[in-house]
């Protein structure tokens, strides 16, 4: 019986999965770490020798970052180490960002003390993934007890374009261009979150920008897979998402959360690109002694003044919330609230205004459409939020008769500074790590951005 | 790509015809004949059930999910066919593919508890207590799978089709079970793994086991090697099923006919399984400790 079914099936010619075309082929086919013919041979002669060692004789990497690369600057660095910026020799061309993992130290010595959890996230997911709108993977170097990451070099990100419309006066960045920005970061959002990968850490900073205006979402370190995982979300990191961009339902304490999260923070950066300021500008409480996490009531409140408290009626999970009770110590006065317009209305025509778009044409200004999106990313509920796929049909995109550009500078005459590296520091193989700073730019510290996230 | 086997590394790199692995193998073997002549081997099926014995019982003290101890057997498989494993302590590298997989599955584990676990696990004087040794041999392990750690999983597929098929609790478990066997052989780096998943639930519905369970399997293999692998055979018509069986056969049989398996995959993957059942039976323990024990101790590995 089962065997003439079978045949049946052979008979009818059943096509194998694998002769299936990969629905999405990834794009650029050499956006891998390394290829495999890198690894089975192709390597410098010096190389091919330490290949053979064993792991108790020492491991030495087939590749070193500097016959490879050479380090210009240093552009910035964070709680993960620092990003340089380098120009490719011998047979790489271009210019690169060099991501290193400050190992830690044990006294004065660097120590091979088992890579972070974060840094094992990043280097595999940007392994794997590869869209238009993700930052380029070029290789991974593992040399000398260090992790470096090679990137395409992207010239501009969100946070210096916000910063550049600010000086010397406040000066509005072009509707096209925000609709162009926005789109390719949900195109990119839509991306990951179709492969189960959560980013959970978007903010301007971390969104780049190329010469030739292409979005690029990067820094992964903080995003991971949600497909049916082993423990809930929670139980592996406490905190997620820098402050401000930070979605109300991980503010009040949930643990099963959603892509959602990542849409909440796209409305802020929206809202920022529009205003040139956060939205939601809060201040963070710290983390006590005992490592528990804090009610941030100061958040809550920032968002409660623009959008008004929620309620069980347009939430009806807020209930459920671990955090819902910390909610009656938050002043429910909304703060924009005038005229019959919701908090976000007013916000929003308010915002228009003083940073300066005019009435007209039409397609000078976000106008009633971008509110209308921004109100269905800021909305309280994350099962009602827009996804990243219907916020890219939304009509704001269409509105107007217009087209969404792929280069979000098209029809612009700013010209945006280069990004600013320091020339000072350029030794990528020193061990020591100077202090937290960005080379050239404002320091986040300094215009009072908050730091980006918890040391694991 | 992350939930796309499709677009995954693993389908772009690490998935081989049979042809490709063995010659990737022997060039292995070529390259240092002289220590594999004078280091013999027991088959490699038998070697991964040591490996996947002492993985289990160091995972268990440390109440790793299946998920991650499966995913350190493919990353241990992946290492081996680029690296000769008599340049190596598996012991460290079976330590270190564990702590690795814990923080890929995010179930992370202390880096201290792992070598604290592994010491007292093995002979303490193959894991040395300093942790940088696993920390070392994590680099060699990223650098050799060039960083790609993401594995997809049969158990994945057989979640999802569980629904659709209805399938009985036992059987479940049952094809639960033989997705656990099948990392004791080539599978992992052979075929996708849903036609894994596919094969499982065929041989959980079709070989179920009496209360001998293995044994059972075991003597259905006789049966199966000696149909033509060409003939498309499956297991089918084994000691003849109760009628309810083979309607869930039947049921899972059209079910595949709507869907596109390469059923010639699964043929190949149920023998392949099969086999394994069979050679199970020459598995000793202390063979395969001592053979591994010479190499380690006579090259200093350990140190």
């Amino acid at each position: 019986m089962v065997q003439r079914d079978l045949a049946l099936l052979e008979k009818h010619g059943v096509t194998s999965l694998d002769d299936l075309p990969p629905e999405v082929q990834a794009v650029r086919e050499g956006h891998v770490a390394q290829s495999d013919a890198f690894a089975y041979g192709l390597l410098p002669a010096d190389s091919q020798d330490a290949r053979k060692l064993p792991p108790n004789n020492g491991y030495t990497s087939k590749v070193r970052v500097l016959d490879r690369y050479k380090v210009i600057g240093f552009i910035s660095s964070g709680t993960y180490g620092r990003v340089y910026k380098a120009v490719g020799v011998n047979e790489q061309s271009g210019e690169f960002a060099i991501k290193k993992f400050k190992p830690d130290k044990e006294g004065e010595m660097i120590q091979y003390t088992g890579i972070s959890q974060s840094a094992c996230r990043e280097m595999a997911l940007c392994s794997e993934l590869s869209h238009p709108n993700m930052i380029h993977l070029v290789e991974i170097i593992l040399e000398d007890k260090c992790i470096f990451m090679v990137f395409e070099y992207a010239e501009h990100d969100l946070l210096q374009i916000i910063q550049h419309h600010i000086q010397p006066t406040r000066h509005p960045i072009p509707a096209s261009a925000i609709k162009s920005i926005l789109f390719q970061l949900l195109s990119g959002l839509l991306y990951l979150h179709t492969n189960w990968v959560l980013h959970r850490d978007l903010k301007p900073a971390n969104i780049m920008v190329t010469s030739k205006g292409e979005v690029r979402i990067g820094d992964l370190g903080l995003a991971r897979l949600f497909y049916k995982p082993l423990h809930n979300l929670f139980s592996g990191d406490k905190v997620v998402v820098t402050i401000w961009y930070r979605a109300p339902e991980l503010l009040l304490g949930s643990r099963h959360y959603t892509p959602a999260i990542d849409l909440w923070a796209v409305g802020c950066i929206f809202a920022e690109l529009l205003s040139l300021r956060p939205i939601f500008k809060g201040e963070e409480a710290k983390m006590d002694s005992k490592k528990t996490v804090p009610f941030q009531k100061n958040q809550m409140q920032k968002i409660v003044e623009i959008l008004g408290m929620p309620t069980k009626a347009k939430w009806p999970g807020l209930v459920h919330q671990p955090e819902f009770t910390q909610l009656q110590s938050i002043s429910s006065a909304v703060r924009e609230a005038s005229q019959g317009n919701t908090g976000l209305e007013s916000w929003y025509w308010n915002t228009l205004k003083s940073t300066g778009y005019p009435d007209s044409p039409p397609s000078a200004n976000p106008g009633a459409q971008g509110l209308d999106l921004l109100a269905k990313l800021l909305e309280y509920d994350p099962a009602k939020r827009l996804t990243a796929e219907q916020a890219l049909q939304h009509p704001y995109f269409t509105a107007n008769g217009d087209r969404v550009t792929a280069n979000c500078f098209e029809g612009m005459t700013t010209q945006y500074p280069h990004r600013r590296v320091s020339a000072e520091d350029n030794d990528i193989r020193t061990s020591s790590l100077p202090g937290t700073k960005r080379g050239g730019l404002p320091d986040d510290s300094l215009t009072g951005r908050p730091t980006k996230r918890m040391k694991e | 790509m992350a939930a796309n086997y499709w677009a995954s590394t693993q389908r772009r790199h690490w998935q081989f015809s049979r042809e490709t692995l063995s010659e990737i193998r022997q060039q292995l073997e070529d390259e240092e004949r002289a220590l594999v002549q004078q280091y013999p081997l027991p088959d490699r099926r038998l070697l991964s059930i040591f490996f996947n014995q002492q993985l289990g019982k160091l995972g268990k003290k440390m109440n790793v999910r299946q998920q991650a101890l499966a995913t350190a057997q493919v990353y241990i498989r992946r290492f081996y066919s680029k690296v000769e494993i008599r340049r190596t302590n598996p012991y460290l590298v079976l330590a270190t593919a564990l702590y690795l997989a814990c923080k890929m599955e995010e179930c992370p584990q202390h880096i201290r508890m792992v070598v604290s676990e592994a010491r007292q696990q093995w002979p303490a004087d193959f894991i040395i207590s300093d942790v940088s040794k696993l920390g070392e041999c994590e680099f060699y392990l990223i650098s050799e799978m060039n960083s790609q750690l993401i594995i997809h999983h049969p158990y994945r597929t057989l979640h999802e089709f569980q629904g659709t098929l209805s399938m009985a609790q036992d059987d479940i478990s049952l094809a639960w079970s033989i997705i656990n066997d099948h990392y004791l052989t080539d599978l992992p780096l052979l075929v996708p793994p849903h036609v894994v998943a596919v094969t499982a639930m065929f041989l959980a519905l079709t070989l179920k086991p009496t209360q001998t369970g293995l044994q059972a399997v075991a003597s259905t293999a006789v049966s199966l090697n000696s149909v033509s692998p060409m003939s498309k055979e499956l297991p089918g018509t084994t000691p003849g099923p109760p009628n309810t069986q083979q309607k869930k056969v039947q049921h899972l049989v059209s079910w595949l006919a709507e869907g596109e398996i390469d059923i010639k995959a699964v043929v190949e993957c149920s023998q392949e399984i099969i086999s394994l059942y069979d050679i199970w039976e020459q598995y000793n323990e202390k063979t395969c400790k001592e053979q591994i024990v010479r190499f380690v101790k006579a090259r200093g590995l350990d140190k």
